[in-house]
């Protein structure tokens, strides 16, 4: 059993959410706001958090931030809302996924499977040894990434790209072949992989702007550079 | 558009209102300055001619008088007389007496200019004044009648006149065509300056008809603008304000649908793992409320992408064989459908969430209608690319063709099966994501039966 916690306002949605991921398989508790959200996943962590934005008191953003703070859980935003501007600014809080409601529980157990695999992926055959890039070292078994010696604090979705672009040294990934990968996502929203690079660059760059490690190729997708 | 409206639309093209103006301001300057300068010229040479008649008239008479007292003395020496006179290098004197010419020598010849019909006059006793021609040159004649048989002549050159009247004719000219070349350009500058305001307001309307919705006039202080300024501001305030009052009410609307329907979506699931432990009628309820809810959810997400139409398209490189090939996947359909067309670029500057969607509508109707598309083509034609999707079903009835496009029209086969189970905006939203784009769609009958849907998109983006 793993736990996944719901911080959803509306009593139907959370109930009828918690019964049908129970059904899936997960061990599922729902709380009504980000406050009870917040110390619940402090005192009892579950392995997975999926949150609306629009809650009364701290909202959603907000408690993506103060989650991001502490660990590097999953976080999956489930809201109404679909405006580009709120899937951006929830990935840039620091969510990992963004569904768009109604969900259908097979996608969203889907989903929530694909953020919680280890950092090892799919590919059993590639050699799981240290990888260096220059001064970043990645070490994809042990899901450890050291930059000039010093470890960095990644999420596990942040380290599963990262991983995937170091498995294909100097490669393009597209955009579409990084949302397959990473987040099994069939046909997906190509801005949760450029928000996703955003926030791997502003913890293994030294300048964001020009990147030394982690290239943009316009019209293609990304690589990482030796 | 009549056959005339089209003729007066090209012929507005071919002179705009700012060559027509500036043709008007040259033609009235030019047509005013020639009157202005003919008149200025014709005043001029009438008087300089009637002061130049004064002159030689009075010139004539003085002499005359010297002539007359010479004549009066015994036994004249009438060339003696002639050559005392002082006529200076213009006026030549002469003296008819009795049937004879008298001259100085210089002036030999010169009676030929003086026409009979005046010295007729001049015998009767009548003074007499004539221009003439002489040797060529324009000329005054003055006869004055001494006695009876007795007339004296002068012919006084107007060469000089004549000259300075050329120069005033040149000078009227180049003033005359310079007024118009003056007035052509500040015809030209003047419409410039007054149109100014007319093309902003084009710039304005051309961005807000690209999608920036906070694109306004500047403020003017001109007393003529400010109040043109003032109204398209207004009206584009009001625009933009109900569109965001509409997109606005799109958006509350989504929300309060798709929170009761994430209730229903996940409350229905629940349902479903349960089927097997329900009894029959309890089971066809569950499954009914299953297929609904899956409806239910399709429709919204099909009315807000509706609602949305007037969102311009967010273009990016795609790869269109690989999309085409994982929509079919997505749909339980082979990707050997696909076929990419020889010669056609692949990837194309498009909107790819709109473009998957359309992609995904016309493979769905395929399966509902035409026992799923039996080719998706990537293609070309000469001025864009061609997208096709074709199915092998019972195909579109001519009739048809105009209306399947329209919001929640179903097609006929659906209605005879009885599996009404799309939204009935499956098309629409074919249509209106095609023409986001700058394209359209169009189906006719696919050769061996079946219908054959074409998205057209221009190549380049307008």
């Amino acid at each position: 059993m793993t736990g996944v916690l719901v911080i959803e306002d509306d009593d139907r949605i959370r109930l009828s959410l918690v019964l049908a991921l129970e059904d899936e398989g997960y061990e599922a508790r729902g709380v009504a706001t980000a406050e009870e959200g917040l110390v619940e996943q402090r005192s009892r962590p579950a392995d997975t958090v999926l949150v609306d934005l629009m809650l009364p008191g701290v909202d959603g953003f907000e408690c993506i931030r103060q989650l991001r703070r502490h660990d590097g859980v999953p976080i999956v935003v489930v809201s109404a809302r679909d405006d580009t501007h709120d899937i951006v600014a929830a990935l840039e809080a620091g969510a990992d996924d963004y569904l768009v409601k109604p969900v259908a529980i097979k996608e969203l157990s889907a989903r929530l499977r694909a953020l919680r695999r280890r950092g090892r992926t799919l590919d059993p055959e590639v050699t799981m040894a240290t990888l260096v890039f220059g001064a970043l070292e990645i070490v994809p078994d042990g899901g450890e990434v050291r930059l000039h010696g010093e470890p960095v604090a990644l999420t596990r979705t942040e380290f599963r790209l990262l991983c995937e672009l170091a498995q294909h040294p100097g490669r393009i990934l597209s955009r579409q072949q990084l949302l397959q990968r990473v987040w099994d996502h069939t046909v997906g929203d190509e801005r949760l992989v450029d928000v996703h690079v955003g926030r791997l660059r502003q913890k293994i760059e030294h300048d964001t702007a020009r990147p030394r490690y982690l290239l943009t190729v316009r019209g293609l997708g990304y690589k990482l550079q030796r | 558009m009549s056959r005339g409206a089209v003729v007066r639309r090209a012929a507005m093209r071919r002179a705009g209102l700012r060559t027509r103006v500036t043709a008007g301001f040259t033609a009235g300057a030019l047509a005013l300055s020639t009157a202005i300068a003919l008149v200025s010229y014709q005043v001029t040479r009438s008087s300089l001619l009637a002061e130049r008649e004064r002159t030689a008239v009075r010139a004539a008479y003085l002499d005359a008088t010297v002539v007359q007292a010479g004549l009066a003395a015994d036994r004249p020496d009438i060339l003696e007389i002639l050559r005392s006179l002082d006529t200076g290098g213009n006026r030549r004197a002469m003296l008819h007496l009795d049937g004879e010419w008298y001259a100085r020598n210089l002036d030999a010849g010169i009676t030929d200019s003086i026409p009979a019909a005046l010295q007729q006059l001049a015998q009767s006793g009548q003074p007499v004044v004539q221009r003439v021609r002489a040797g060529g040159q324009p000329a005054l004649v003055v006869g004055v009648p001494l006695a009876p048989g007795t007339t004296f002549y002068e012919v006084d050159s107007l060469v000089e006149l004549q000259n300075t009247l050329r120069v005033l004719a040149i000078v009227l000219t180049l003033v005359a065509l310079s007024t118009a070349v003056a007035a052509a350009s500040l015809g030209r500058h003047a419409t410039g300056y007054v149109l100014r305001p007319l093309r902003r307001v084009t710039d304005a309307a051309q961005e807000i008809t690209d999608g920036n919705l906070t694109a306004r006039l500047d403020p003017t202080d001109e007393p003529d603008l400010a109040r043109l300024t003032t109204s398209f501001n207004g009206m584009v305030d009001q625009l933009s304000a109900r569109m965001q009052r509409d997109r606005r009410f799109a958006a509350d609307v989504s929300h309060e649908l798709r929170s009761p329907l994430q209730t229903l979506e996940a409350a229905a699931s629940v349902l479903a793992r349960r089927r097997d432990r329900l009894d029959q009628r309890t089971a066809v309820a569950v499954d009914l409320v299953n297929a609904e809810v899956a409806r239910f959810q399709a429709l919204v997400n099909d009315l807000i992408e509706l609602a949305r139409s007037d969102q311009p398209a967010e273009r990016s490189p795609v790869d269109m064989v690989d999309l085409a090939r994982q929509v079919c996947r997505t749909h339980q359909v082979s990707p050997e459908v696909v076929v990419a067309e020889e010669g056609a670029a692949r990837v194309w500057e498009v909107d790819r969430r709109r473009v998957t969607q359309l992609l995904s509508n016309l493979v769905e109707n395929a399966l509902r209608h035409g026992g799923g598309p039996c080719a998706v083509r990537v293609g070309s034609e000469p001025d864009g690319h061609l997208l096709t999707v074709e199915d092998e079903g019972p195909g579109i009835r001519a009739e048809d063709r105009e209306v399947i496009f329209d919001r929640f029209v179903r097609g006929r086969a659906a209605h005879v099966r009885g599996a009404g189970d799309g939204t009935g905006l499956g098309l629409a939203l074919v249509a209106q994501h095609a023409a986001a784009h700058g394209g359209r769609v169009d189906v006719t009958d696919r050769p061996g039966g079946g219908a054959r849907f074409q998205i057209h998109l221009p190549a380049s983006p307008q």
